[in-house]
């Protein structure tokens, strides 16, 4: 047993000097500039898609690529829903080399498709620099176990949208929008009563809805779905059952109904809704539906009572799997240059997500004078000082533990089922699936 | 006074019992028309509802009225624009043309074997391929996907055909016709000096058009309206295939009705095209396969 113990611990040892040795190397490995052709891929979800998104982000990438000579950008669309093509790439042995990731899914691109945490990679002075004029509420939306593995690139927060017009109609003022879950009902109350309009929507349950807007509303109430060190659920814990059992108050009343997402979007849309809480990505179908039909305007996620608003994000982060140093180059300067002032601009303002650069929007070479001529991005920007991180579930099952989490709040809130036991019942079963 | 009965013509109950039944029918009929009337726009109001949403512009998208109040050709602009529709519809097309020619290819090739042919362990290979109908493609999928990969073919229109080369269905309902074609002939053909080949193609397929038909209209359809493959394996929209490029107009920030109902409109058309001009034979090849 001595000497094989022996030549472990003396292979072991030359094993941790050689680790030791190449850590910083690793570090250091990444070239300072690229002198050599490259081509990186961008697994993009918004190339997927047919509109201003993909527009947007093919200018963005075309833009790059005219600056950066040696670099060439594949952008690879992709499915959000499901990243398969992601898992059947790395399966196949294709470069994954940036990734713009949703925010729920940054710990399976962590812990399954070698999402690489950027002080691992990227000297420590670039990162300060790069980071130097971005909110630091930004900056933490991509932190995961103290390390960044992503930047904050289209993200955005929730917003309760409202039509004006229907407030004047129902005798409300629009001018003192609800700033409570208790104003939101008294107001959609109203609205019901005095119009043939509904009183209100939300994006915060439904088979496309995620937990996103759900922990906004939990963290909201001085809960949390999940523990800050992410091992324990907490989702059917007294805050969170109480911010439910408001939700349920909202539909037993009448103003809140079941309704497929999409249909409370474009019900809103339609202007037969006059409050829809949903993220502040989805304005521009708002924005298309209300013109020269009704008056849209925004405001910040209702409070309960003198509790403070505490939203998160929704949306996607970037991030760099790549191993190879000169592609983590590429990948880093895409990177950049995606969150930079200019990125930014574009994002918030062709795309219509939250520039994670304040100091751009009211600067005119950037966002200054198209924030002046789009109001409604104003609640989203006061948001961004509130924000906190989209909690992403742990382990293989995350999905299956979102997927059990919102079921049992549909069924609390639109089935009739005990709020309590439901909600404790599915924690039950969603910290079987924890890893 | 007498009375006499005057005889009724031998014809006139039965008339009156006609006349009776002609009505039956007749009322019968009207109904049978207005139900059929009625399920007919039951089912064309969606059709004609796309149509019309597709002229909408987008701030009356949501309108309710029938009947545009403002027409707009801005969605075929912007969709047309957006995506390349033109050659999406050409790769559907290619696609499932090619894929019904293998596919009917393949399976006479098979069906032919099964009917005609003994051979060791014959009866276990044909439950074999019976049950592969029931392994649903997304079974499959990553490893075709990971050998597509290795082929170098990914985001290619000979990816979308390679997998589709050989369908269970099309073996198993052309094996059942053959096996019910007369010996007889066959017989014949092979004294004659035919040999499989020749019977195959000059005595069998020429007989069993019909079933051929169907089964062509029957795998058509469904390559055409085939997704998962597609949206797994396609990264540029020029290589892939309109039902992708429809879904291109739906998104997490909403969906984008005019233009994706604009490009439904313009996808629609070949099909509606096929069923208008082959719709006897659609009916009965999906009377036939049992599929609804």
């Amino acid at each position: 047993m001595t000497g094989p113990f022996k030549m472990n611990r003396k292979t072991f040892l030359v094993s941790a000097l050689a680790l030791l040795a190449a850590g910083p190397a690793f570090a250091q490995a990444i070239p300072a500039t690229i002198d050599q052709p490259v081509t990186i891929t961008f697994y993009n979800y918004n190339l997927g898609s047919a509109g201003i998104g993909a527009e947007a982000t093919r200018k963005l990438i075309n833009e790059f690529m005219a600056a950066n000579p040696n670099v060439t950008v594949e952008g690879v669309p992709y499915s959000s829903a499901d990243a398969s093509r992601i898992q059947a790439d790395l399966a196949a042995g294709l470069p994954v080399d940036l990734v713009q990731t949703v925010f729920s899914d940054l710990d399976f691109a962590v812990t399954n498709f070698g999402a690489q945490a950027l002080e691992d990679i990227i000297p420590a002075e670039e990162l300060t620099a790069h980071f130097a004029g971005m909110h630091p509420n930004g900056l933490k939306l991509g932190v995961l176990n103290g390390k960044t593995y992503g930047l904050a690139y289209t993200f955005s927060t929730p917003v309760l949208f409202y039509n004006a017009d229907l407030f004047r109609a129902a005798g409300l003022d629009p001018d003192q929008p609800p700033k409570t879950w208790a104003a939101v009902k008294e107001a959609a109350l109203t609205i019901e009563e005095k119009t043939d309009a509904e009183g209100f929507a939300a994006g915060i349950t439904g088979p496309s809805a995620g937990d996103w807007l759900f922990q906004g509303v939990i963290r909201s109430n001085g809960g949390e779905v999940i523990s800050r060190d992410r091992t324990t659920l907490k989702f059917a814990e007294p805050e969170a059952v109480e911010a439910v059992a408001m939700l349920r108050d909202l539909y037993d009343a009448g103003v809140y109904d079941s309704l497929d997402i999409a249909a409370a979007m474009e019900g809103m849309a339609a202007g037969n809704f006059g409050m829809y809480l949903q993220t502040s990505a989805v304005q521009g179908v708002l924005v298309a539906g209300a013109e020269n039909n009704f008056e849209l305007r925004a405001s910040t996620m209702p409070s309960f009572g003198d509790k403070p608003v505490r939203p998160n994000n929704s949306g996607s982060a970037l991030t760099i799997h790549t191993t190879d140093p000169l592609k983590q180059r590429a990948a880093w300067e895409l990177m950049k240059f995606l969150t930079s002032e200019h990125g930014y601009t574009i994002i918030t303002s062709e795309i219509g997500y939250l520039p994670l650069r304040p100091a751009i929007v009211d600067d005119p070479q950037y966002l200054g004078d198209w924030i002046k001529a789009h109001p409604l991005v104003q609640p989203n920007l006061e948001q961004l000082d509130v924000l906190e991180p989209w909690d992403p579930m742990p382990g293989p099952n995350y999905r299956q533990i979102v997927k059990t989490m919102m079921d049992s709040v549909e069924m609390a809130v639109f089935g009739g089922a005990d709020v309590q036991a439901t909600l404790a019942d599915a924690q039950a079963n969603a910290q079987a699936l924890m890893p | 006074m007498t009375t006499e009965a005057v005889p009724q013509p031998l014809s006139a109950a039965p008339a009156r019992l006609r006349k009776k039944t002609a009505a039956g029918t007749g009322l019968n009929s009207a109904a049978g028309h207005l139900v059929m009337v009625l399920m007919s726009i039951f089912c064309l109001f969606p059709v004609y509802w796309m149509v019309a949403t597709s002229f909408r512009p987008t701030n009356a998208i949501f309108e309710t009225s029938l009947w545009p109040t403002t027409m707009s050709l801005d969605n075929y602009v912007y969709a047309l624009n957006a995506i390349p529709i033109v050659q999406m519809l050409v790769n559907t097309l290619v696609v499932s043309v090619v894929v019904t020619v293998i596919q009917l290819f393949t399976g006479l090739l098979a069906a032919y074997a099964f009917a005609r042919w003994r051979f060791p362990l014959d009866k276990l290979v044909y439950t074999g391929v019976a049950l592969t109908w029931l392994v649903p493609f997304q079974v499959v999928m990553i490893p075709n996907y990971l050998l597509v990969a290795q082929m170098g073919l990914l985001d290619s229109v000979v990816a979308l055909i390679l997998p589709h080369f050989a369908s269970a269905l099309a073996i198993l309902l052309l094996a059942q016709s053959m096996r019910s074609f007369p010996k007889e002939v066959i017989e014949a053909a092979r004294m004659d000096g035919a040999r499989s080949w020749r019977i195959l193609w000059e005595i069998m397929t020429p007989n069993l058009r019909g079933t051929i038909a169907s089964l062509a209209i029957l795998i058509f359809i469904s390559t055409w309206n085939e997704y998962f493959w597609p949206l797994l394996l396609s990264r540029t929209p020029e290589n892939s295939v309109i039902q992708i490029g429809i879904q291109m107009f739906m998104t997490a920030e909403g969906n984008q009705w005019g233009p994706l109902m604009a490009a439904s409109t313009m996808a629609s058309l070949p099909i509606l095209l096929i069923y208008v001009i082959l719709q006897r034979q659609v009916i009965q090849s999906f009377m036939k396969s049992g599929i609804r």
